[in-house]
């Protein structure tokens, strides 16, 4: 004989899970929607010299705000769940709210969360206390940024300063066809001659970083891969510079 | 070969550079990252030796699972001899999870889920075990009592561990439907309000019968669970629900067979398991 409850309970799991989905659901499609906003606020600085860039940062810093108090009501849901049940429905989003950050904190947004060790972006532990989320818990079951979500988030600005699109979207083909950074050559049009160097010198720094971990055959492995192409887009750009003495002396040193 | 130059035209020094990036004092780039490829290393080792477990755990179910198939009666012990082979391998598993929890603690017990397949391997011979022993299901809870505390059985693991059992009870049901004492001749009153013209008819033995009705009634709970779609719940849903349906319509099929023309077949024949039952492909 069959219990039929066996299935009753079963299904009743199902409901109660897809409720939870729904709720953070809905959360995340707000993050999206101003994530998405945020974005299109620091795509300006492609037309953006570096000195009136002001205006912007404000703007955007103003949006990443407007993303925080989202991720808090995320965590507010997302706390009375096991985190890693659920973390797939928010991982992709918190990535790009990451992203933002450290892209506005590079081009000199919220200096005040940036810490006052000498690196050349947010770590870990200032975008997780700009956030109000915990880093890295081991054993306690709450809500939190985990590392690789945080190394993802580095990768994704990298690609937005020299502008690789993702791979989905653009043919290798086309990708070939796109020779420069795309910040790295705006500043230059807009005759920022410096910013190169300085975008050179940071993803050089950062990629060797990733060249220290051990990284198995996963989604961090595949996505850190692309910023060699990344290193030398902008070494392109610096090459053509300093081919043509157009670099300023006394502007930062490779 | 060039000298290297910097974009200022001086030389570059090229011996010191590479020493100088990975030491120590590289500057806070280094050091941060180091302390991510510690974590990261922990993570993936951790993540290593829970798939190891896991796959041990599945071989041992398997073992389990293909000694089950020599008993030959439901309702009633499991032989002796095969009882004691499993309890051996039940207790090397028992010992794998025990030895296990740590790395599924807390956080960590939902962030590993390698350890689903070999959990989901263990439902399944337990549930066919239990199966064999009363004809009822193991519930979810039996499942969680049976396990080291601290291995959590997720619903997904209990329901994926049932689909396959009815991979293992059509198995079941057609080996004892084939090996002889299918009831062709039986005189047992199957049931009580049959008329004497029907009696004289071939039905199955009670113990038969009540497992195609079994496979039945759990493909109607099946099919009858509604899961979203647009959340991934339950990946692997739609293709163990279609090698159920198929199970099921084996032992349907294999059930008929005996029954219509169970006297004709020469002695040994066992129905051909090896294609998937073509019902409405005439």
């Amino acid at each position: 004989m069959i219990d039929q409850r066996i299935f009753e309970d079963l299904q009743t799991k199902i409901d109660e899970e897809t409720t939870v989905r729904d709720e953070l659901h809905d959360i995340v499609q707000t993050l999206a929607r101003k994530g998405r906003s945020t974005q299109a606020i620091l795509a300006r600085a492609h037309s953006t010299p570096s000195d009136k860039l002001q205006p912007v940062l404000d703007d955007a810093t103003a949006s990443i705000i407007a993303q925080k108090d989202e991720v808090a009501r995320l965590r507010s849901v997302a706390d009375k769940h096991p985190f890693y049940k659920y973390n797939g429905v928010w991982s992709r989003e918190l990535q790009n709210l990451v992203a933002s950050i450290e892209l506005c904190a590079w081009l000199g947004g919220l200096p005040e969360h940036k810490g006052t060790d000498s690196a050349s972006f947010m770590t870990i532990e200032d975008v997780g206390k700009f956030l109000d989320v915990p880093i890295n818990l081991k054993e306690q079951d709450a809500f939190y940024l985990t590392i690789e979500e945080y190394l993802l988030a580095l990768i994704a600005m990298v690609e937005e300063l020299v502008n690789i699109s993702p791979p989905q979207r653009l043919s290798r083909a086309i990708l070939s066809n796109f020779p420069q950074s795309r910040l790295a050559v705006n500043s230059v049009t807009l005759g920022d001659y410096e910013r190169p160097l300085r975008i050179g010198n940071f993803i050089k720094d950062l990629f060797s970083g990733f060249q220290l971990l051990n990284l198995k055959n996963d989604i961090l492995r595949k996505r850190s891969d692309g910023i060699k192409y990344s290193v030398k887009k902008v070494e392109d750009v610096v090459y053509d510079l300093s081919l043509r003495n157009l670099i300023p002396k006394g502007g930062a040193t490779a | 070969m060039g000298t290297k130059r910097s974009w200022q035209g001086q030389p570059v020094t090229m011996q010191s550079k590479p020493e100088t990036q990975f030491s120590e004092s590289a500057g806070p780039t280094i050091s941060i990252f180091e302390n991510f490829r510690n974590e990261l290393d922990e993570h993936h080792d951790r993540r290593e030796r829970i798939i190891k477990t896991s796959r041990d755990i599945t071989a041992l179910s398997k073992k389990i699972i293909f000694a089950l198939q020599r008993v030959r009666a439901t309702n009633t012990p499991i032989p002796a001899n095969i009882a004691k082979e499993n309890q051996t391998r039940l207790d090397q598993i028992q010992t794998l999870f025990t030895n296990v929890v740590p790395d599924l603690t807390g956080i960590n017990a939902w962030r590993y889920r390698s350890i689903s397949s070999g959990i989901q391997e263990y439902i399944e011979a337990i549930s066919f075990e239990h199966y064999l022993r009363t004809q009822t299901l193991i519930t979810h809870a039996e499942v969680c009592a049976l396990l080291p505390a601290g291995i959590m059985v997720t619903e997904e693991d209990y329901l994926m561990g049932l689909f396959d059992l009815t991979g293992e009870m059509m198995r079941f049901a057609v080996l004892s439907l084939s090996s002889g004492n299918a009831a062709a001749t039986s005189t047992e009153p199957v049931e009580a309000e049959m008329t004497d013209a029907k009696k004289q008819l071939p039905h199955l033995a009670a113990s038969q019968a009540d497992l195609v009705v079994d496979l039945r009634t759990m493909r109607a709970g099946f099919e009858e669970l509604s899961v979203p779609r647009k959340y991934h719940m339950l990946r692997d849903l739609q293709k163990k629900t279609e090698v159920m349906q198929n199970s099921v319509e084996k032992v349907e099929r294999a059930a008929y067979g005996i029954l219509v023309r169970g006297s004709e077949r020469p002695s040994g024949w066992t129905p051909d398991l090896s294609a998937p039952v073509e019902v409405e492909a005439q």
